[in-house]
């Protein structure tokens, strides 16, 4: 009797398919000798296979293609950000570039080639403070609106 | 554990890693009345499961570097939309992940016909109906494993639950289904 109570406590999973082979060994040869357990097994399947069978709502088409532009918007948005961080990196090494030589040149035009290598510390420290504080400020403001940018778009999904 | 799964959708899986349009719209086109399907049997609203629908998809393109290509992309894909569902129903109304959340419409015909033709459409609907009474949580167990066709270990990875969870949640959902249809076959004459 407590086979008979605990065997049919696995009927409805054997009909999710969700026994084990133990278990479902043991199902099967209650089942085959007890004649309640069969017949509750059978409605068991019967409500599986109506399950299996229920009708499918169909997928509106609009809403599939609504679907894709909009996906294909993101993905167009996604390789536009990733253009423009390429541009704001370029452009931030192209400010860096720029600087140092123009640095350079002016050097060389006020006091000659040979002012380029010899560099006096006190002006060099200035002018790698004024430069660095100019770099992180430029680095700052970018990284706020790249930053910035992102949340937008991330809202607006 | 690992479970068997068509490569061709990885493969394509792996191209969308790559944003390929084109696998973008053959992955939509493949899982779109499969995916739909399963939203709508989680929150009962066309419009809510399409938006769901779109968020699923852009989700997934967001995140598709997130995605591991030795894995299911199936189980990937509903794991994505559960998460998102369950969003929503917590947002909607608290309590309906546990609570059976539907109200059937009130029949109110005078002509013999129009009821009869109701009552028919009301007994072809009926496991449905029963189906749409309960919980959200036993709602997707059934769709998943019977509507789906997934593995057990698919369905755990896309409710991110152990298989013991997989399987009670099973076990009730049939249980809590079979009785509604007792009730509703016994009294519904």
């Amino acid at each position: 009797m407590r086979e008979h109570e605990s065997v049919r406590e696995l009927l409805a999973l054997a009909v999710a398919g969700a026994l084990s082979v133990e278990e479902q060994r043991r199902l099967e040869d209650h089942a085959s000798a007890c004649e309640q357990c069969s017949r509750e097994l059978e409605s068991w399947r019967a409500v599986a296979v109506a399950l299996r069978r229920m009708p499918t709502p169909a997928a509106p088409p609009e809403m599939v293609e609504r679907t894709r532009a909009r996906v294909f918007g993101e993905l167009a948005a996604a390789a536009q950000r990733r253009w423009d961080d390429a541009v704001l990196a370029f452009l931030s090494l192209f400010a860096w570039v720029v600087g140092l030589t123009a640095w350079a040149i002016v050097r060389v035009l006020g006091s000659g080639l040979t002012a380029l290598f010899d560099v006096q510390f006190t002006q060099t420290l200035t002018w790698m403070s004024a430069s660095s504080v100019l770099a992180w400020l430029t680095a700052g403001v970018v990284v706020v609106l790249v930053g910035h940018r992102r949340r937008v778009a991330w809202r607006s999904l | 554990m690992e479970w068997e799964r068509p490569m061709a959708v990885e493969d394509e899986a792996v191209k969308l890693r790559r944003r390929d349009p084109e696998t973008l719209v053959a992955l939509v086109g493949r899982y779109q009345h499969r995916l739909y399907r399963y939203l709508l049997r989680l929150v009962h609203d066309s419009a809510a499961a399409e938006d769901l629908f779109q968020q699923t998809w852009l989700r997934v393109v967001q995140n598709i570097r997130r995605y591991d290509p030795r894995r299911s992309f199936e189980a990937w894909l509903f794991s994505v939309a559960h998460n998102l569902a369950m969003d929503h129903l917590r947002r909607r109304q608290p309590e309906s992940l546990d609570e059976p959340a539907a109200s059937r419409e009130e029949v109110a015909a005078a002509d013999p016909d129009a009821l009869e033709r109701l009552l028919a459409r009301e007994r072809a609907g009926l496991l449905e109906a029963a189906v749409a009474e309960l919980p959200a949580v036993y709602r997707e167990a059934l769709t998943l494993r019977f509507e789906e066709d997934m593995k057990l270990e698919e369905m755990a990875e896309v409710i991110h639950a152990p298989l013991s969870t997989v399987k009670s949640r099973l076990r009730r959902a049939l249980e809590g289904l079979r009785c509604k249809l007792e009730t509703e076959l016994g009294g519904g004459k």
